[in-house]
């Protein structure tokens, strides 16, 4: 006590000998040029195209450090980057088919060096694997030297190691396909700093001279074309021409190795070797502290891409932190700009803060209820040796009796209930909304040719829009059970449907109402499965199984591996010869109309033969500092960074 | 003994083999690694099917490929220790080594403190057992002991951080909150004493005024934007120390201890303007640390020259006296560079962030701003950890205390006349602290363990959520090799409490039946 007092004099007494009076204003706050970016998850490499570190948030990262050909916008489209280059269909007859693209002269890396068509070759290397074989550079099923995540696409099926050519100017890179491919327009090549590679591969430390790095450039465009060179064989054997191939194959093997390993660095600082470093985009990636942030900064050469019109030097990754910490986050002030999956308690504590904008999204992963037919085309593999070898649940076959117990229990699927559930219940538990139903198995609502296709393809059956509508599709099917079961009623359980279940939270809500109503036509539905759901999809244990699809990009063909009756992602053994040829003619050249027909004739079938429904697209949340502007949600990877050069506070 | 630590040692081999064959086993079959990839529509899926397949060894059963792993463990012995990689193709070695200093810079503090603090109130609580100050404490462990840490986490980020941080943008002080905060102040400070009603009142209302009087001067100079504690301020408090804590450790009776505190005060004070030159912004860590040996060793010499017999207490004194008022000038020193820390591009206004343990956008060499960052950023995980954390101690330190002092020895000791200073400092308080040490050694062992949801809440990537990462990515590599470290630091630690017990309890033999 006497302490306290003593103090408390000595704080008055010091208060009155001449610290009061002493007044300060608080600082001034000047504008801010910095943006900070939440991700959820640590950056793990510089190069996201490995199998390994194809993460969103390195591929967010590097994001703004790079540019291309194109690029996709927040409403998914595809947009041409002409400031960068121009890229055409050359030549397009049977057999043959070719693509050119064409960088524009006089653009720079961040290095000061030309951005040349050199530059595209390693994109072959990449993602062909017979190129990989000839060249050396292994078997891409087994350790390539190049670990790419690219490998076994389209692009690889459709080009053989000698399919690029490059332009005698440098300028030009033509890819030669064996066949028209309708997503060509993704599946082109796009820029590496190849001098850079070479620079690491021989050791180097420090950026070179603008002439060094032309001739490595050119060091490379050889060893490209003499790593898969025929030198001969036997008496034919050109010594010379092999070994130009050996050195070759041996420089590509060090710059696999480089392209594969030396990028995966999470801390970036004035001792890092700036030939990881090189950016041909808007930003560049100056700073960056293991598991903390990375922090970008303006790229002064930056001219191949849209210009950048706002006020941000800055750009700065924060990871490592819970969602709900973020959202706390934000309001403090700490980042600036939020995309994420919450809870409902998150959405309402952002929507809470004042000075911070918030927004729900529909992203491109979408759900859907899919039945078992007969035996997965993929089966057995190694995970279903413990499964039945043959599916001989209700729904088994192509029979009247199946395709009707299969019609019936897609009827009693309560799709507007469960998309009520998971979008508008998801950000407030109490409300009524109706919430967007997803009526096509093969496009999404911004595609022009959605209305028309929901309009005819016999999924109006399966819509229950309206309690009266619900109760209808019940009843019907109710009535297709009661062919096969004359005492079916509402709880009979006549029918026994065993549901593939994983078990979160989103899963156990949407199985809660589709038992309850299937119950309603007489289905007993009792489930199976783990946490090891994924490995048991090919196994003939489970009659139906509601999960989602997550594209990472618009393709014609995107959707063909899960119903073609050789589909990787057909688990359910669905083979119908109207659905394989549409499904073959989407890999071909088709105008609009012939577009929808086809789609059309394959969505058709697959209600009619009752295999799939689609349930709803996942919704998201964007939140961001209201002083930000032109922030665009995007439900394509990178997101919401995918327009960071028209940020401006 | 030595027999008896060989048996530990192999029991723990065995605990460990046991507890990671059935924690791989469990997470191999509970977690699905091809989860991502299962709802990927991507063209070339089979084939990052088979890759992922291949590099996480997919194809072997778990029983089996726990060997695998267990493999690269043994080649420890032979010089090949190998936790294996994450699945991002890092370094789990790495990874971990990168975690560590993370994580003990966020539990060291906090631990400490919380072994400090609890015993300190413990203690007091004991010795007033059934006072008013005894309820009071008793009722706010209680409290404590059962909040949730991500709770009390939220909590100090609303009020700490961003209230604090509005509050910086107009330091303006709500009249009715600064007699709430008096008043609380003063109930607190009344809690501590005893005696009649009048005493308790006179200390709350002067709690009261003093608090009010602070707030008023804090206000009114908008002190929260350019604090300070000046000269003055340190050398009130340097006195007013050497006082409380000669009658804490000494006595006031024993005057030679009261000199040689307040000469370790008079020398901190002295030391108010050297210290500036002596670490300059410039300078690093050594240097504070060197300035620092310095102070108390010259405390020391301060001690020993002011007494003849029972150095003890009189050094204790000297050396606590001197670095309590040392450590007021550092705080003054960062106090002084408060003001350029908020003024600063990259801190804007707003110096408490709510998450990461540092601001990255500051670019300064500054060796004051660099640590008042670094606090700035450790203080709230440091808070929250040790409220929860030292309501343990609280409790434990008292039970175990009050039955020391229900001993015969300790009425022997009443008995012949010894100081209630000396009966409870000299011979209640060392062995009531014995059984204390089976819970500092597993606290201790359990920092480098990390703090999962605190690491989480906070983004600190530390042990905890380098574990907590693993389990949700079905990182099976990452997650043993966190796991392996813990739990035998878990096992070691119990080896080592085993043993610092019986070197201080000569009455526990170990190694007989």
């Amino acid at each position: 006590m006497k302490n306290s007092l003593v103090k408390g004099a000595a704080l008055l007494a010091a208060s009155v000998l001449g610290f009061a009076g002493l007044s300060l204003t608080p600082a001034n706050a000047a504008t801010k040029t910095s943006v900070t970016v939440y991700e959820s998850s640590a950056l793990s490499s510089l190069n996201p195209s490995t199998p390994a570190t194809n993460l969103v948030t390195n591929t967010d990262v590097v994001y703004p450090t790079g540019m291309g050909f194109a690029y996709y916008d927040n409403g998914g489209n595809l947009v041409r980057n002409t400031k960068f280059g121009t890229y055409k269909i050359t030549k397009n007859v049977t057999g043959d088919f070719e693509v050119t693209y064409t960088i524009k002269k006089g653009l720079k890396w961040s290095d000061g060096t030309l951005i040349t068509g050199q530059d595209l070759l390693l994109s072959h290397i990449l993602a062909s694997s017979d190129y990989s074989l000839k060249a050396g550079l292994g078997d891409t099923n087994v350790a390539p030297k190049f670990d790419s995540g690219s490998y076994g696409g389209p692009y690889d099926s459709h080009t053989t190691a000698t399919s690029v050519d490059l332009s005698d100017d440098n300028y030009s890179v033509t890819v030669k396909y064996d066949s028209f491919q309708p997503d060509w327009a993704i599946l082109g090549p796009g820029p590496s700093p190849v001098h850079a590679l070479v620079a690491l591969a021989k050791g180097k430390k420090a950026l070179q001279t603008v002439r060094t790095n032309a001739s490595y450039k050119n060091v490379f465009e050889d060893a490209f074309y003499a790593a898969i060179d025929d030198c001969g064989t036997g008496a034919d054997l050109d010594q010379d021409c092999q070994d130009a191939k050996d050195a070759a194959q041996a420089l590509l093997k060090k710059i696999g190795t480089k392209w594969s390993t030396a990028f995966n660095i999470t801390t970036v600082n004035s001792s890092t070797n700036p030939l990881l470093l090189i950016s041909n985009g808007g930003y560049k990636i100056s700073n960056c502290v293991d598991n903390v942030s990375c922090t970008l900064t303006r790229n002064a050469l930056y001219n191949d891409g849209p210009a950048i019109t706002g006020n941000v030097d800055t750009i700065v990754y924060k990871y490592g932190f819970s969602e709900a910490a973020a959202a706390t986050a934000l309001n403090n002030g700490e980042v600036d700009v939020y995309d994420g999956q919450p809870t409902s308690a998150i959405y309402a504590q952002l929507k809470g803060y004042s000075g911070v904008t918030t927004v729900t999204t529909t992203t491109m992963t979408y759900e859907h209820l899919d039945l078992r037919v007969g035996t997965s085309n993929t089966w057995p593999d190694q995970y279903t040796n413990s499964c039945p070898s043959t599916y001989t649940g209700p729904f088994a076959g192509n029979s009247q009796r199946a395709k009707d117990l299969r019609t019936a229990f897609l009827l009693t699927v309560p799709r507007q209930a469960i998309a009520n559930l998971e979008i508008a219940q998801l950000f407030d538990p109490s409300s009524t909304a109706q919430s967007a139903v997803l009526n096509s198995s093969f496009l999404l609502p911004a595609n022009k040719a959605y209305a028309g296709l929901v309009k005819s393809s016999g999924i109006s059956n399966f819509i229950d829009t309206t309690d009266a509508q619900r109760t209808a599709n019940t009843a019907k099917a109710l009535a297709l059970v009661k062919k096969y079961y004359p005492s079916a009623a509402a709880g009979s359980n006549s029918v026994d449907v065993t549901m593939l279940f994983r078990n979160n939270a989103r899963r156990i809500g949407e199985n809660a109402l589709i038992a309850t109503e299937a119950a309603k036509a007489g289905f007993n539905v009792s489930r199976t499965g783990n946490a090891a759901w994924s490995t048991q999809l090919n196994c003939n244990n489970y009659d139906a199984h509601v999960f989602a699809w997550a594209p990472s990009s618009v393709s014609q063909t995107g959707t063909n591996a899960n119903f073609q009756s050789d589909g990787s992602n057909n688990h359910y053994g669905w083979n119908d010869a109207t659905v394989d040829a549409a499904t073959h003619a989407l890999e071909g050249s088709l105008t609009a109309a012939q577009l929808s027909a086809t789609y059309l004739a394959a969505e058709k079938a697959i209600y009619a033969n009752a295999w799939s429904v689609p349930l709803y697209q996942w919704a998201g949340v964007a939140a961001y500092n209201s002083d930000l502007k032109n922030v665009k949600p995007s439900p394509l990877v990178p997101n919401i960074v995918w327009n960071y050069w028209q940020w401006s506070y | 003994m030595l027999a008896y630590i060989a048996r530990r040692v192999a029991i723990a081999v065995m605990i460990l083999f046991g507890s990671t064959f059935i924690t791989y086993n469990l997470e191999a079959y509970a977690g699905d690694p091809l989860l991502g990839l299962a709802e990927s529509t991507a063209p070339n899926k089979e084939k990052l099917i088979a890759q992922l397949t291949a590099q996480l060894q997919l194809d072997v059963p778990p029983p089996a490929r726990y060997f695998l792993w267990l493999k690269g463990v043994l080649g420890g012995f032979i010089g090949h220790f190998d936790l294996g990689v994450t699945r991002q193709s890092r370094s789990v070695l790495d990874e971990i080594a990168s975690a560590v200093p993370t994580t003990v810079r966020l539990l060291t503090t906090s631990t400490v403190l919380a072994i400090v603090l609890g015993i300190t109130l413990g203690v007091i609580s004991a010795i007033r057992q059934y006072s008013r100050l005894d309820y009071t404490m008793t009722f706010t462990v209680f409290l404590l002991f059962s909040l949730p840490i991500f709770w009390v986490a939220v909590l100090l980020k609303q009020f700490l951080a961003i209230s604090f941080n509005d509050y910086l943008q107009d330091p303006k002080i709500n009249y009715l909150a600064m007699l709430v905060i008096a008043a609380i102040v003063g109930v607190v400070l009344a809690g501590f004493v005893s005696g009649s009603r009048k005493r308790v009142l006179i200390t709350w209302a002067s709690g009261f005024a003093v608090t009010s009087g602070i707030l008023i001067y804090i206000d009114q100079t908008r002190w929260a934007l350019n604090p300070s504690l000046g000269i003055f301020v340190i050398g009130v408090c340097g006195v007013g120390l050497a006082y409380g804590l000669t009658y804490v450790f000494a006595g006031m009776h024993n005057r030679r201890a009261l000199y040689a505190g307040l000469t370790s005060a008079a020398l901190a004070v002295i030391m108010y303007y050297p210290f500036r030159a002596l670490v300059p912004a410039s300078a690093g860590f050594p240097q504070l640390l060197a300035v620092c040996l310095v102070m108390l060793a010259v405390a020391y010499f301060v001690g020993f020259f002011f007494t003849k017999i029972d150095k003890g207490p009189v050094i204790r004194v000297s050396i606590l006296v001197a670095f309590l008022t040392s450590m007021l000038t550092v705080v003054d020193r960062l106090m002084q560079t408060w003001h350029s820390y908020m003024t600063d591009p990259a801190v804007d206004g707003r110096p408490v962030q709510t998450v990461g343990p540092m601001n990255t956008l500051l670019q300064t060499t500054d060796f004051w701003m660099i640590t008042l960052d670094s606090l700035v950023h450790v203080a709230l995980p440091t808070i929250a950890l040790t409220l929860v954390g030292f309501s343990g101690y609280v409790r434990y330190a008292r039970g175990s205390l009050l039955e020391v002092l229900n001993m015969d020895y300790i009425r022997t000791a009443r008995a012949k006349g010894l100081a209630e200073r000396e009966v409870i400092l000299r011979h209640a308080l060392r062995n009531a602290m014995i059984p204390l040490t089976t819970l500092v050694a597993f606290d201790i062992a359990g920092i480098l363990g990390g703090a999962i949801i605190t690491e989480s809440v906070f983004g600190w990537h530390g042990m905890g959520s380098l574990f907590n990462v693993a389990i949700q990515t079905q990182d099976l590599k990452l997650l043993m090799g966190t796991f392996a470290i813990t739990s035998f630091l878990a096992v070691m630690a119990t080896l080592a409490a085993d043993i610092i017990y019986s070197a201080l309890d000569p009455r526990i033999r170990i190694g007989k039946k």
